[in-house]
């Protein structure tokens, strides 16, 4: 299966962030939260992914 | 309604031009109330025991709008940042956190009118008599100031729709100065183009008064001078730099890193799509930052969100 690499930038403010966010339980770690964040917003502002489970 | 169990403290009135600075203690009810109707009232507050802790539209429009009301705080400046008062009555609903005051430039500018009643010199004439100064006058809270911002991005302001004894009531949660005034725009559309005195009474809160103020948030940052560098206030008018100064900003280097984040075929389809609507940023890495960011304000912060829709 394709797979693409995306690299973010960020400091260390923005992962604190993430990373409350990963010690809440939100997600599993940081990638798993963006990639969660990603498959929500497109299912909510995507016509298209919005059908999809 | 005033409850029948609230102990009225004082009562009077201020005529047009005039404003009064009024000590209000915490657990007492500001009421500022219409007399004939349509007159807008600017209002300012400072803690009583600390003048430079004073409400500020900023913060308060920030966390509640252009038309704060009932349910809403009236904020103090950063770094303070405390709810100083609380909107527990609002019977117009028409309030106004996007003007400024109107001032005695603004007059001469637009007006050709040099010496015209104006918010900001009734203000300072007020608090005057605590020892503050015009500089001392911050931008005001507009009760019953009908506004709003047109389709082109520019405020306006509306017809006022304050009736006869109409009021708003501001219970106090840290002793205050509060400086209320009758706006003296009668050439502007704030007040019906017409000065009228306004009523104001203050109380003692009731336990029904407290029960409808939600618990405001209680966070280190809402600082005070104790954890100030500089201690003292400065005295004198010139500045002038502090040879032993050392910059100590907060979380300074900022220093980015990259993280890698691997997306299936499917997610990258939707990466695809997002960055091809040109709204989300340049490139794959700025949308996906741009989408992560935006999804966690809508799941995660507190208060107004601050983003656009879709």
């Amino acid at each position: 299966m394709t797979k693409t690499i995306v690299k973010l930038r960020l400091n260390q403010q923005q992962l604190e962030l993430i990373d409350n966010s990963v010690k809440a339980g939100e997600s599993g770690s940081r990638e798993e939260l963006v990639r969660r964040a990603l498959r929500e917003y497109a299912r909510a502002n995507l016509a298209q992914a919005g059908q999809e489970k | 309604m005033t409850s029948p169990e609230r102990k009225l403290i004082r009562e009077f009135t201020i005529e047009p031009g005039t404003g009064k600075a009024l000590e209000v203690r915490r657990g007492q009810v500001l009421r500022i109330a219409q007399t004939s109707g349509r007159q807008c009232a600017d209002f300012n507050c400072f803690n009583l025991h600390d003048y430079k802790e004073f409400f500020h539209t900023g913060r308060t429009r920030h966390l509640h709008g252009l038309h704060p009301t009932k349910g809403d705080f009236l904020w103090s400046a950063p770094p303070r940042e405390r709810p100083m008062m609380a909107i527990i009555e609002d019977t117009v609903g028409t309030n106004d956190v996007l003007y400024p005051r109107c001032s005695a430039f603004l007059f001469e500018h637009q007006y050709g009118l040099p010496v015209h009643t104006n918010c900001h010199d009734i203000q300072a004439e007020a608090q005057r008599e605590y020892g503050l100064t015009p500089d001392d006058v911050h931008d005001s809270f507009n009760f019953f100031m009908h506004t709003g911002v047109g389709a082109d991005g520019h405020p306006f302001i509306a017809k006022n729709t304050a009736g006869p004894g109409d009021y708003v009531e501001l219970l106090a949660l840290i002793d205050v100065l509060a400086v209320p005034n009758v706006c003296g725009a009668d050439v502007m559309m704030t007040s019906d183009f017409e000065l009228k005195p306004l009523k104001l009474s203050i109380y003692e809160a009731t336990a029904a008064d407290w029960a409808g103020v939600a618990e405001p948030p209680r966070l280190v940052n809402q600082r005070n001078p104790l954890q100030f560098k500089v201690k003292n206030i400065k005295a004198d008018r010139e500045l002038y730099r502090d040879p032993a100064y050392r910059p100590d900003f907060t979380n300074v280097p900022i220093r980015n890193s990259e993280v890698e984040v691997e997306l299936d075929a499917e997610e990258a389809g939707w990466l695809a799509q997002l960055a091809a609507t040109g709204k989300y940023g340049d490139t794959d890495a700025d949308v996906l930052r741009y989408v992560f960011f935006t999804w966690w304000i809508g799941q995660f912060m507190r208060g107004p969100k601050h983003v656009p829709k879709g």
